[in-house]
């Protein structure tokens, strides 16, 4: 059987929803990351305008993760052929599709990547800051040992930096994120373009073209998230490597991504959309995916930390070291508990999943979890190796999360009109209305 | 729709699990026909025979080893920890696709597993014990190997418990009995079916025994499956961390080659592998042997010729990541290591590794090749070998070239080594064949849980 014949209750167009969500997201977008620029440019003191670019790439990071576990959600339930996902998977591809665009708000970034003025990643300034640690050590006449040791390790982290030099320099990270983003955007639009096709053609031909596709896909999305991972994010702190970290990004990436299916989809709804089309079921198992996906991260974060924390190598524990000291300790202590042991409890219990709107407020909470776990990651670079090392928490961050997160939300209700909310004559379609759970 | 050939649409609407003119009945006749058939078949004969020729010397191996003292094999400094820990963590990581297969397929509603559940979960079971035999013999003396227990003792000894290898011990033990107890509850209700068609008295009190009083009745389905839920939900965190336990035997060590955080992932993926590939060794012969085809069809085959597909190009993806980050760390011992393994003396035992566990696995691409059951036969083969190559690169090419130049040397196997490798594999097929004899090979309930008149809606179809 077909999906031809299939007649689908309820209203399964975005209509007048999708122009109205994009207008406030695009503006919430917009005030968040005007008002964070003047916060961090005019108030904030001399390093406010790196603590801005630092939060902008924690706000960046963020949507682009939603948006690449989506295409990850989209381009899977092809290779295995899933059913249940179909009448979600609409959704995901939606937000899949808005990848492309997000990679238009990492150009900002060319500026703290370029200029001297503002440093994140620091190999791309190496130069200038070799100047400064030998002015330093030569104003100290003769050396004291503490003097000697920091002189030492300073010429140690110059060299381990020129001989990575052939990967991490400007021109070539500026490539490869090119590259990374012509890749997500080649497969963005192959699989929203089928899928859409899919609505009104009359075999599945468009089908069985996203699954012939789907298997090198894989591969590549898994190829160029990670190195797109290290380039973005482990590269902030240039010494430090973890072969793990790709792995790690991926499962927030996903968990983030389904939570904000949950999210969208219960919007929908509440809107009067697609209320004959996802039901209980469907929730169900996208409860599954995020406690399925909080134990993954978990078991990923365990690994990297207690390989690390073992072997006891300073070139490898300076990463969890900082985020030890006073300044971090709450927040690493905050996401072990708050991103993995209690959404681990909290979804464990099948009432949780099925009951929806206790579903949304997890969702919520895993997305917030998620952008706490980006700061993590990214923010202890800010001020690293500062006497005065702290965290640098303030509103700043809250509003170029807000104003990332609008962005991504009015991207991603921009693309909700332009077809129908779910994928119409998919194969599987009539399969995934009617399944059940055991 | 004339124009899209089968094969594509196949790709969406797949075939039946049970091919042929099967129902309830047949299945049943199918599955139980092997153990009731008065003789098993020649080919049967055969192959039990060589098993037990092999667990003959895997005994007189270890008899040779106990007598004598762990000299006799190759383990020397630096390699101390040589081929026992190779098979070891071979023998594991086959050990893996059981639980995988009956546990997160069944919560992924993966149907396809009910053909080759119970065959996999044997598997498992036979593989871990195999595996668990080597560190045993191993410790050197044999009869205090109950000190690897924490048990209060007058000496006040305790083992270390910071140390991975104590956490195998729990790990490996854990695993194998919940193992042992999902695959022993999926077993019951087949077990009451043969005990119900059993024409002798031993059969049936035999039978009976195991079956542990099981009539059918709809209360014992009921908790039969709440409980087999809830097992599948246990066992799921099982298979990630066996295989990561046992690569915290390595990875939190400072050892170049050893030390990287990618290691419990990139185990768990790599046992998947070689599990798949040992239940392809398996199937395709006794699916041949016993006449289960039309219950263990091409479609599960092909299935599993995509999951050895896509968990060989994780393990690639391991490696590839290994390399790149030996490069970017700057770190010239890890660098060393990685050069030292591709292009050192041990150059040969790296490409095998890579080109049975990466480039070989690639002709699974074309559905041809997947579907030639010689072409599957000698692939699973290949996996099973490069799997074991895997291990010994890890262990072997990173110990022998450690820190001092001076104790580098190149580590060989004595016979003892290889004949007690073969030994294991007696061991394993004595084991398997008695299984097969004696036990259903496949889960009878369950495959007809699968045929399309178990399902309530089948006739709207």
């Amino acid at each position: 059987m077909t999906s031809h014949d299939l007649q689908l209750g309820g209203d399964n167009q975005a209509g007048d929803v999708a122009p109205r969500v994009a207008r406030v997201g695009f503006a919430l977008g917009v005030i968040g990351i005007a008002a964070a620029a003047g916060l961090g440019y005019l108030t904030d003191g001399e390093d406010g305008p790196t603590h801005f670019w630092f939060a902008y790439l924690v706000g960046f990071a963020f949507i682009l993760t939603i948006g690449m576990g989506a295409m990850f959600f989209t381009i899977i339930q092809h290779l295995v052929n899933a059913h249940w996902s179909v009448t979600v998977r609409r959704l995901a591809e939606v937000t899949m599709r808005t990848v492309p665009m997000i990679g238009l708000l990492g150009l900002p970034l060319l500026y703290p990547l370029l200029s001297h003025d503002v440093t994140i990643w620091q190999w791309a300034d190496a130069g200038h800051h070799e100047v400064a640690a030998d002015h330093g050590a030569a104003a100290g006449g003769a050396l004291s040992d503490e003097a000697l040791a920091h002189k030492l390790e300073s010429e140690l982290h110059h060299s381990l930096v020129e001989h990575k030099g052939g990967f991490l320099n400007t021109n070539f990270f500026i490539a490869r994120l090119a590259g990374y983003f012509l890749i997500w955007w080649l497969l963005a639009r192959f699989f929203f373009r089928k899928s859409v096709e899919q609505d009104t053609a009359d075999g599945i031909e468009p089908t069985l073209r996203m699954k012939k596709f789907s298997a090198p896909s894989v591969i590549l999305f898994a190829l160029t998230l990670s190195f797109a991972a290290f380039d973005l994010l482990m590269s902030l702190d240039e010494t430090w490597f973890s072969t793990i970290f790709g792995v790690y990004i991926f499962s927030g990436a996903f968990l983030s991504s389904v939570a904000w299916l949950v999210v969208m989809a219960k919007y929908l709804q509440r809107k009067g959309r697609l209320t004959e089309v996802i039901h209980d079921e469907h929730y169900h198992d996208l409860g599954k995916w995020m406690f399925a996906f909080t134990f993954f991260w978990g078991y990923i974060a365990f690994s990297q930390f207690m390989l690390i924390w073992y072997a006891n190598i300073p070139e490898e524990t300076h990463f969890y070291a900082w985020r030890i000291l006073p300044a971090w300790h709450g927040w690493s202590w905050f996401l072990l508990i708050g991103h993995f042991i209690i959404p681990f409890g909290g979804l464990l219990s099948r009432h949780v999943k099925r009951n929806t709107n206790v579903l949304l407020g997890w969702a919520v909470y895993i997305l917030c979890m998620h952008w706490i776990d980006l700061y993590w990651i990214v923010m202890p670079n800010f001020h690293r190796g500062e006497v005065d090392f702290a965290n640098p928490f303030s509103a700043v961050e809250v509003l170029l999360a807000i104003g990332m997160f609008g962005i991504l939300v009015g991207l991603v209700a921009k693309r909700l009109g332009g077809q129908s909310l779910v994928a119409l004559r998919d194969p599987l379609l009539g399969k995934s209305l009617g399944f059940k759970n055991l | 729709m004339a124009d899209s050939s089968a094969i594509t649409h196949e790709a969406v609407f797949p075939p039946a699990l049970v091919q042929g003119k099967n129902d309830f009945h047949s299945i049943t006749e199918t599955v139980c026909g092997v153990l009731e058939a008065p003789k098993p078949p020649k080919s049967w004969y055969m192959i039990f025979g060589t098993a037990v020729a092999l667990l003959g010397v895997l005994g007189a191996m270890i008899v040779y080893l106990i007598a004598t003292g762990v000299g006799v094999w190759g383990n020397n400094q630096p390699v101390a920890w040589g081929w026992p820990i190779v098979n070891f963590v071979f023998w594991v990581g086959i050990g893996h696709a059981g639980t995988l297969i009956s546990a997160v397929l069944f919560l992924f509603r993966q149907d396809w597993r009910t053909g080759i559940n119970r065959f996999s979960e044997a598997m498992t079971i036979f593989a871990v014990i195999c595996a668990g035999m080597f560190p045993a013999i191993h410790v050197g003396r044999i009869w205090v190997i109950w000190w690897v227990f924490p048990l209060p003792n007058q000496m006040s000894m305790w083992p270390n418990f910071r140390s991975p290898l104590l956490w195998d011990v729990f790990a490996v033990s854990t695993y194998f009995s919940v193992s042992l107890l999902f695959w022993y509850m999926g077993l019951v209700p087949d077990l009451a079916t043969v005990r119900d068609r059993a024409k002798t008295k031993a059969r049936r009190f035999w039978y009976g025994l195991f079956a542990l009083g099981w009539n059918g009745s709809n209360r014992q389905w009921h908790r039969y499956e709440r409980a087999y839920l809830l097992l599948a939900a246990l066992a799921t965190p099982l298979v990630l961390s066996v295989h990561s336990v046992v690569s915290f035997d390595f990875a939190t060590s400072q050892l170049p080659g050893w030390h990287t955080t990618i290691f419990p992932p990139y185990f768990v993926a790599g046992a998947i592998f070689s599990g798949f590939a040992m239940v392809l060794t398996l199937s395709i012969p006794a699916r041949k042997i016993f006449g289960l085809e039309e219950l263990i069809t091409m479609r599960h085959i092909d299935n599993m010729c995509k999951v050895i597909m896509a968990t060989g190009m994780m393990v690639g993806y391991a490696y590839a990541m290994e390399f790149f980050m030996a490069w970017y760390s700057g770190n010239e011992y890890e660098g060393f290591a990685f050069i030292n393994r591709a292009f050192g003396p041990y150059w040969w035992a790296y490409w095998i590794m890579v080109s049975c566990n990466v480039l070989s696995p690639q002709i699974f691409w074309s559905k041809k090749m997947r579907n030639n059951l010689t072409v599957v036969f000698i692939m699973s083969i290949f996996v099973n070998i490069g799997m074991w190559f895997e291990r010994f690169v890890i262990t072997v090419t990173s110990l022998n070239r450690d820190f001092l130049p001076s104790s580098w040397h190149y580590f060989s196997p004595t016979w003892v080594d290889v004949l007690t490798l073969l030994g294991s594999f007696g061991l394993f097929f004595t084991f398997f064949m008695l299984f097969c004899r004696y036990l259903p090979q496949v889960a009878i309930s369950e495959v007809k849980n699968v045929l399309p008149e178990a399902h309530p809606h089948h006739e709207d179809h």
